[in-house]
C-alpha cells in the first residue's frame, strides 16, 4: 500500500504501515531464528559428525598402523581387520544414515509394496536388538497382541528401519537391568483388506525433556545428557523413523518423562494379504510341549487350543522321555513335540538327539526359540530338530508349521527330515556290501526323497561313477569293509579320474570304524566325510542339509 | 566269549600290569631305565594289537549288526560285561560301543525286553563316564549326564507296564534303572531328591514287591535310602523344603542305624564312611552348625587309621580330609589355627596313598583327584605344585613322563629366544617387572620347565581316558579328553602358588590363528598375556605327543623331523610363527631333540628314585 496518496500522509495509513513492517520484522526474526537454530543444529551435527566419523576412522588408521606392524603375525593381523571391520561397519551406518535423510527430504524414497510375514519380521526384530540388551542385562519383553493376518503387503524394509530403530534407541537410552516392552497388535481388517498395524515400544529408560520431546523428529536432535553424550548417534534416527511413517501414511506419537521413560507407539496401514491354509492336522490333535516358564508354555498351548490342536505340556526332557515311551508302547504317538526354549533338566537340544532315537525318524520335534536359527542350525538339525518356530510366537505359524510337518511324516512323502524342502532332484550313490544295511539305510534316505542308487562294493560303485554323466551324482555313502574292492581304495580310484565331478562329488564314509585313525584315513582317501555305524537319520539329514542346500 | 575277546580282554590285563609301577629290586638306574622304556614298548604293541583286534572282529559285527546269530549277542554281551567287570580289564568306552549297538538292533527289531536291558546298561556305561570326570562343573558334564538319565528314564517308563512283563530280569532292570534315574549331577539337591523320593515310593509299594516277590526289594529300597542320604552338595541348601528334610533325615537314619547293627553284630565300629554323611546331613538340616560339623569330622579325622587298608580306610585317609577342606575352603574365616592340622592330613594321605603297591586301584586315585581339587595350601604345609607333581608321578607316570619331557624342552626354547630377543616374554607383567636380565632369564627357564610340568594336570580328571585306554580313542573319547585343558585350568587357578601355569593348562591346544581346530574356545589368545609361554609349551607339547609311538590314542606317529616339519607346514595356523621360525635352524631343533632325551632320562631318574625311597624308606 502506498502511504502517500496525493502528496498527502495520511496519518490511518502510516500506523497500519508501522504495524505492518513491525509484523515483517518479527516473521523476519523468527525466520532469521529458526535459520540460525537450524544453523546451529546443522553445526552441531557437522561437529558430532566430525566427532563419530573421526572416532571409527581413527581405529582403522590405528588398527592398520599396528596391523602392517605385525604382519607376519597373521593372529594379530586378524585380530586388527576384525576391529577394522567393525569400526568401518559403524563409520558405513553413519554414512548409511546421512544419505537416508538426504534420499527422504529430495523425496527419493520409494515405498514398495511387497508380500510378507510378520512372524518372520519379529523374529528378525528380536535377533537383531536382543544381543545388545542381553549385553546390558536389560529385560527386553516382546508380546504379541491380538493379529488378525499375518500375512501383510507392505513395505518390510522400511517397516523393519523404523522399528529397530525406536527399539534400538529403547536399548541405547536405558541403563543396564531396564525394561523394554514392545508389542504388536492389528485392529480388525476393513472391508478393504487394510489393516492397521499398531506397534509400541516402552521402556524405564532416561526419558526426554518437555521441551525436547517437541524437537524429536527434527533431524540432527539429541537428547544432552553426560550420558547420553557417550552414546552413539547421528541424531537422524528418530527423524528418519518420522519421515517414513508419515511416508507410509502412518503415525507416530511419543510420551516420555524425565527419567521415568518413554513410550512410542506406532500406528501403520497396512493390506492384509490372507493365505488360504487348508490344514490337514485333524481337530484334538495331541501335541507335546516341553518348557519350563510357564508364560512361555502358556503362550505356546493358546496357539495350539487356538487352532484346535491338544496341548500336553511337561516341564523336562526326562518327562517327555517317560510320556513318549509310553505312548509309543500304547500306540497313541501325540502329532509333534514343541522343545520350548529351557527346560527343567537338560539342553533341548539334548533332549531332541534321544526322542529322535526313541520315537524314530518320522516323528516331527520342533524347536520354539527366541534364538537365532542361523547360528543354531548346524546344530539343531544334527540333533533332530525338523523345524524350527521363531519367537515372538505367531498362532497360524506355529500351526502352519506343525501341519506341513505332520502331513509330510503321516503322508510318507519324504522330507520329514528336509525341513528345507525336497531332495528328489538330487542322486546319491549308496556304495554297501551288507545286503540288510543297504536296505535299512535305503529305506532312511528314501524318507528325505532322494533318488538313492546303490553298489555292492568299491569296483561295482567306481564302475557305477565312471560310466554315469558329469555330475550325475551329488553325493556318494561309502562303507569301508567291503569285499573285492574296499572303501578306501575306491575313492582313491575315483578321486585320480580324469573327469570334471571326481574331484568335487561329496564322499562320505559309512563305517563301524570309529576310531581316531579311520576318520583321518578316510580323509587321506579323498573322503570328505566320516559317519560311524549304526548310522541314524539325524546325521544323514545333517550330511543332505550341508552338502544339497 | 569268542577268542578274539578273550585275547583282547588279556592284552587290556597285560597292558594293566605292563604300565604298573616297577620295583627297582636290585637294577641299577640304567637297567631300570631300559626296563622302563622297553614295558612302554610292549604295552604300545599291545595296544596295537588290540586295535586289529577289534577292526578283524568286533567292528565288522557290529557293521553286520542286523544279521548276528543269538550266540554272537550272546557272546558280545558276555565281552561287553567283561569290559566293566573289574578293575584289571576295563574298557568302559568299549562297553558303551557294544550296548549302543546292541539298543540299536533292539530298537530295530522292536524287542521290548531287550531294549529295557540295553537301555539299562548303556546309562549305566554313562554313568561310569560321567561319575569319572573328577573336579568338572556341571556345564562340562552335563551332556554325560542327562545321556545317562534319559537312558534309564526311558527304561523306567516301562514301570507302567510291569503287569504285562512277565520276565523277572527285565523287572529288575525296570526298577534299577528308576532308581539310577537319580544319579549323578542335578542342578538342584531339590531335583534329586523329588526323585528319589518318587523312587522309594515306588519300591515300597507292596502291589509291585507282591508282582515279584523273588526281586531284592530290601537291596533296593536301603540303595535308595543311600541315595537320598547322600543327595545334598557341600553347599547348604537354601530352597530345601521341610518335607526335603524330613526325607533325608529318615534315610541317613536308616542308612546310618543299619551299619551300627552290622557292625556291632561283627563286633565292629561303625563305618566312616557312613558316620559322615549323617554328621553333615544334621548340618545340612540345622540340626547342628558348622563349627559342630567341623569338630565332628575331626573326631572322625582321628579315628581314621593310616594301617586300614579297607575301603572305609581308604575313605577315613584321603576322601574325608577333601570334604573337610571343602568346609574349610568355603568357610575360610574357620582356617586360621587348624593349618598344622591340614598340613598332617595331607602328609598323611601322601603316605598312606604310597603305601599301596598298586597304582591302578581305582579308589585311591578317585579319592586323591578329590583331594587334589579341595587341595587347601597353607604356608607351612607341602606346596600346591608339588603335591601335583607327587600325583602325577604316583597315579599318572605316562603323564609326569611326558610333562617333564615337554618342560625339559620348553625350557631349552626359551634359552634360545631369549638369547635372541631379551624381551619376549614381557608382555607376563611379572617377567616385564623384573629389571635384572639374569633374574628375568631364570624366571622364564623356570617358568617354562613348571608350565611344561603342569600343562596337562588336567588329565587328572578324565585319568581313565588320558592314560588307561588300551586302544586308540572314539571320538567321544577324544571329546572327552579335550576337556583336560579346562580341568587343568581350574585346578591350577584357583591356588596363588599356581596360578601363573593356568593359561598354557588352558590354552596349549588351541590353535594360533583361533580356529576351531584347536580347543577350547575359551582361551582367547590375544587376550592372554602368558600366550608366548603358551605358544611354546603348545608347540613342544605338540611334537613330543606325536613323535611318541607309545602314545597311540589318537593314531598319529611321526618322527622327530617329520614332525618338525610338519609345524613349519602349519606356521601362522596352529603355531606362531614366531617359534616355528626358529625350527628352521637346524641347531635349534637338535636342541630341543637333546632336551627330550634328558627329559625322558630325568623322569625315568624320579621314578626310579622313588620307587627306592618306597622300598626301602
Amino acid at each position: 500500500m502506498d502511504a502517500f496518496e496525493n502528496g498527502r500522509y495520511r496519518n490511518m495509513d502510516l500506523t497500519q504501515r508501522v504495524g505492518e513492517l513491525e509484523r515483517e520484522n518479527a516473521e523476519l526474526r523468527r525466520a532469521l531464528e529458526a535459520a540460525e537454530e537450524a544453523n546451529q543444529a546443522k553445526s552441531r551435527f557437522l561437529s558430532n559428525m566430525s566427532h563419530d566419523i573421526r572416532t571409527p576412522m581413527n581405529a582403522i588408521v590405528g588398527m592398520t598402523a599396528i596391523g602392517l606392524s605385525h604382519i607376519d603375525e597373521k593372529a594379530r593381523v586378524q585380530d586388527c581387520l576384525d576391529k577394522i571391520r567393525t569400526a568401518s561397519s559403524h563409520l558405513m551406518s553413519l554414512v548409511n544414515d546421512v544419505l537416508d535423510m538426504s534420499r527422504i527430504d529430495s523425496g527419493r524414497v520409494v515405498f514398495s509394496q511387497e508380500e510378507f510375514s510378520l512372524a518372520d519380521l519379529t523374529h528378525e526384530l528380536a535377533v537383531i536388538v536382543r544381543p545388545q540388551a542381553v549385553q546390558k542385562e536389560q529385560n527386553l519383553y516382546f508380546e504379541i497382541g491380538q493379529i488378525c493376518e499375518e500375512n501383510l503387503i507392505g513395505d518390510p524394509l522400511h517397516l523393519r528401519q523404523i522399528l529397530v530403530n525406536i527399539i534400538n534407541n529403547a536399548v541405547k537410552y536405558t541403563p543396564a537391568g531396564g525394561k523394554i516392552h514392545v508389542r504388536f497388535s492389528q485392529r480388525p481388517v476393513r472391508e478393504d483388506g487394510v489393516v492397521w498395524l499398531d506397534f509400541l515400544c516402552e521402556d524405564n529408560g532416561i526419558g526426554m525433556s518437555e521441551d525436547f520431546l517437541e524437537r524429536i523428529f527434527e533431524p540432527f536432535e539429541r537428547v544432552k545428557s553426560s550420558t547420553v553424550d557417550k552414546i552413539e548417534g547421528t541424531g537422524l534416527g528418530m527423524s528418519i523413523v518420522k519421515s517414513l511413517v508419515d511416508g507410509m501414511g502412518g503415525q507416530i506419537h511419543v510420551k516420555s518423562q524425565e527419567g521415568r521413560g518413554s513410550e512410542f507407539t506406532v500406528e501403520l496401514p497396512m493390506l492384509a494379504c490372507p493365505r488360504k491354509q487348508v490344514r490337514s492336522l485333524p481337530e484334538d490333535a495331541q501335541v507335546l510341549v516341553v518348557e519350563r516358564k510357564n508364560d512361555r508354555a502358556a503362550q505356546i498351548c493358546d496357539c495350539l487350543w487356538g487352532g484346535g490342536l491338544v496341548p500336553v505340556r511337561l516341564e523336562g526332557g526326562m518327562e517327555a522321555v517317560t510320556y513318549l515311551t509310553e505312548a509309543n508302547y500304547e500306540g497313541y504317538m501325540p502329532s509333534a513335540l514343541l522343545l520350548g526354549q529351557e527346560l527343567t533338566d537338560m539342553p533341548p537340544l539334548e533332549a531332541a538327539a534321544y526322542v529322535r532315537k526313541l520315537a524314530g525318524p518320522d516323528f516331527p520335534i520342533l524347536l520354539v526359540s527366541e534364538g537365532d536359527w542361523a547360528q543354531m542350525e548346524y546344530r539343531a538339525t544334527r540333533a533332530g530338530i525338523n523345524a524350527f518356530v521363531p519367537c515372538p510366537l505367531f498362532g497360524s505359524r506355529l500351526l502352519d508349521t506343525i501341519d506341513s510337518l505332520v502331513e509330510n511324516a503321516g503322508g510318507n512323502s519324504g522330507k520329514a527330515g528336509s525341513r528345507e524342502g525336497d531332495y528328489s532332484a538330487y542322486r546319491l550313490l549308496l556304495v554297501e556290501d551288507n545286503e540288510l544295511n543297504l536296505e535299512i539305510a535305503t529305506e532312511l534316505l528314501s524318507m528325505t526323497g532322494i533318488q538313492v542308487e546303490t553298489a555292492e562294493n568299491g569296483l561295482e560303485a567306481v564302475e557305477k561313477f565312471a560310466a554315469a554323466p558329469e555330475g550325475h551324482y551329488d553325493i556318494i555313502l561309502m562303507d569301508i569293509q567291503m569285499p573285492v574292492m574296499n572303501g578306501y581304495e575306491a575313492v582313491r580310484k575315483i578321486r585320480k579320474m580324469d573327469r570334471a565331478d571326481a574331484g568335487s562329488v561329496w564322499i562320505v564314509a559309512m563305517t563301524a570304524n570309529a576310531f581316531m585313525e579311520d576318520v583321518r584315513l578316510a580323509k587321506d582317501a579323498g573322503m570328505n566325510e566320516h559317519l560311524s555305524k549304526p548310522v541314524d537319520l539325524e546325521r544323514l539329514q545333517d550330511v543332505l542339509r550341508r552338502q544339497l542346500h | 566269549m569268542r577268542p578274539y575277546q578273550q585275547k583282547y580282554i588279556d592284552n587290556v590285563r597285560e597292558i594293566a600290569a605292563l604300565t604298573e609301577r616297577l620295583k627297582p629290586g636290585e637294577l641299577v638306574f640304567e637297567e631300570y631305565a631300559a626296563l622302563l622304556r622297553e614295558r612302554e614298548r610292549q604295552a604300545a604293541e599291545k595296544v596295537k594289537e588290540n586295535l586289529e583286534l577289534l577292526r578283524r572282529n568286533l567292528l565288522p559285527t557290529v557293521d553286520h549288526l542286523f544279521e548276528t546269530t543269538p550266540e554272537d549277542l550272546k557272546d558280545l554281551e558276555d565281552f561287553a560285561s567283561q569290559l566293566r567287570g573289574n578293575t584289571e580289564t576295563r574298557d568302559e568306552g568299549l562297553f558303551r560301543l557294544i550296548h549302543q549297538a546292541l539298543l540299536s538292533l533292539a530298537r530295530q527289531r522292536g524287542d521290548r525286553n531287550a531294549m529295557i536291558r540295553e537301555l539299562y546298561w548303556l546309562g549305566m556305561g554313562y554313568f561310569d563316564l560321567s561319575s569319572k570326570l573328577v573336579g568338572l562343573g556341571l556345564q562340562h558334564v552335563a551332556k554325560y549326564v542327562s545321556q545317562m538319565r534319559l537312558c534309564f528314564t526311558e527304561a523306567a517308563a516301562y514301570l507302567k507296564y510291569f503287569d504285562e512283563i512277565d520276565d523277572t530280569e527285565t523287572r529288575g532292570y525296570i526298577l534299577r534303572s528308576r532308581a539310577n534315574m537319580s544319579l549323578g549331577l542335578f542342578r538342584s539337591p531339590g531335583e534329586k531328591i523329588s526323585q528319589v523320593r518318587e523312587t522309594l515310593r515306588i519300591m515300597q509299594d507292596e502291589s509291585y514287591q507282591s508282582k515279584e516277590p523273588d526281586l531284592p526289594w530290601d537291596r533296593y529300597i536301603y540303595t535308595v535310602h543311600q541315595q537320598m542320604a547322600t543327595s545334598i552338595s557341600y553347599r547348604k541348601e537354601k530352597v530345601m523344603t521341610p518335607e526335603d528334610m524330613a526325607s533325608i533325615m529318615d534315610s541317613a537314619y536308616i542308612v546310618y542305624q543299619r551299619r551300627i547293627q552290622e557292625t556291632s553284630e561283627k563286633h565292629e565300629t561303625p563305618p566312616l564312611r557312613w558316620a559322615f554323611p549323617y554328621y553333615a546331613i544334621e548340618y545340612y538340616c540345622g540340626i547342628y552348625d558348622m563349627d559342630h560339623l567341623l569338630g565332628r569330622v575331626e573326631m572322625l579325622l582321628d579315628a581314621a587309621d593310616p594301617a586300614d587298608r579297607s575301603p572305609d580306610g581308604m575313605y577315613g585317609i584321603l576322601s574325608l580330609p577333601a570334604f573337610y577342606c571343602q568346609y574349610l575352603l568355603q568357610y575360610p574365616e574357620r582356617i586360621p589355627g587348624r593349618e598344622a592340622y591340614i598340613d598332617s592330613l595331607f602328609r598323611r594321605a601322601m603316605n598312606y596313598a604310597d603305601s599301596f603297591a598298586s597304582s591302578k586301584e581305582d579308589r585311591i586315585p578317585l579319592y586323591i583327584r578329590h583331594l587334589s581339587y579341595m587341595y587347601l595350601e597353607t604356608s607351612s604345609g607341602t606346596p600346591f605344585g608339588e603335591f601335583l607333581q607327587w600325583m602325577m608321578l604316583r597315579f599318572m607316570p605316562e603323564v609326569y613322563l611326558h610333562s617333564w619331557m615337554v618342560g625339559t624342552a620348553a625350557k631349552a626354547l626359551c634359552e634360545l629366544i631369549l638369547e635372541e630377543e631379551p624381551e619376549f616374554f614381557d608382555d607376563i607383567p611379572e617377567i616385564c617387572a623384573l629389571t635384572d636380565p639374569q633374574k628375568k632369564r631364570r624366571q622364564v627357564l623356570d617358568d617354562a620347565m613348571q608350565s611344561g610340568l603342569l600343562h596337562d594336570i588336567g588329565k587328572v580328571s578324565v585319568l581313565e581316558l588320558s592314560t588307561r585306554t588300551v586302544r586308540q580313542w572314539q571320538e567321544e573319547e577324544y571329546e572327552v579328553t579335550c576337556l583336560h585343558t579346562a580341568a587343568g585350568h581350574l585346578l591350577l587357578s584357583e591356588r596363588a602358588s599356581t596360578e601363573r601355569f593356568a593359561p598354557v593348562a588352558l590354552g596349549h591346544h588351541a590353535w594360533y590363528d583361533g580356529s576351531a581346530y584347536g580347543y577350547p574356545a575359551t582361551y582367547k589368545r590375544l587376550e592372554c598375556p602368558s600366550r608366548q609361554m603358551v605358544d611354546v609349551v603348545g608347540l613342544i607339547d605338540w611334537i613330543e605327543a606325536v613323535t611318541n609311538s607309545d602314545c597311540s590314542h589318537t593314531g598319529i606317529v611321526m618322527t622327530f623331523d617329520e614332525a618338525v616339519e610338519e609345524a613349519i607346514a602349519l606356521e601362522g595356523r596352529q603355531f606362531s610363527p614366531l617359534l616355528t621360525a626358529r625350527l628352521r635352524d637346524k641347531q635349534v631343533t637338535e636342541k630341543i631333540r637333546q632336551a627330550f632325551k634328558a627329559g625322558r632320562r630325568e623322569a625315568y631318574r624320579q621314578m626310579y628314585e622313588q620307587e627306592r625311597e618306597r622300598d626301602d624308606p
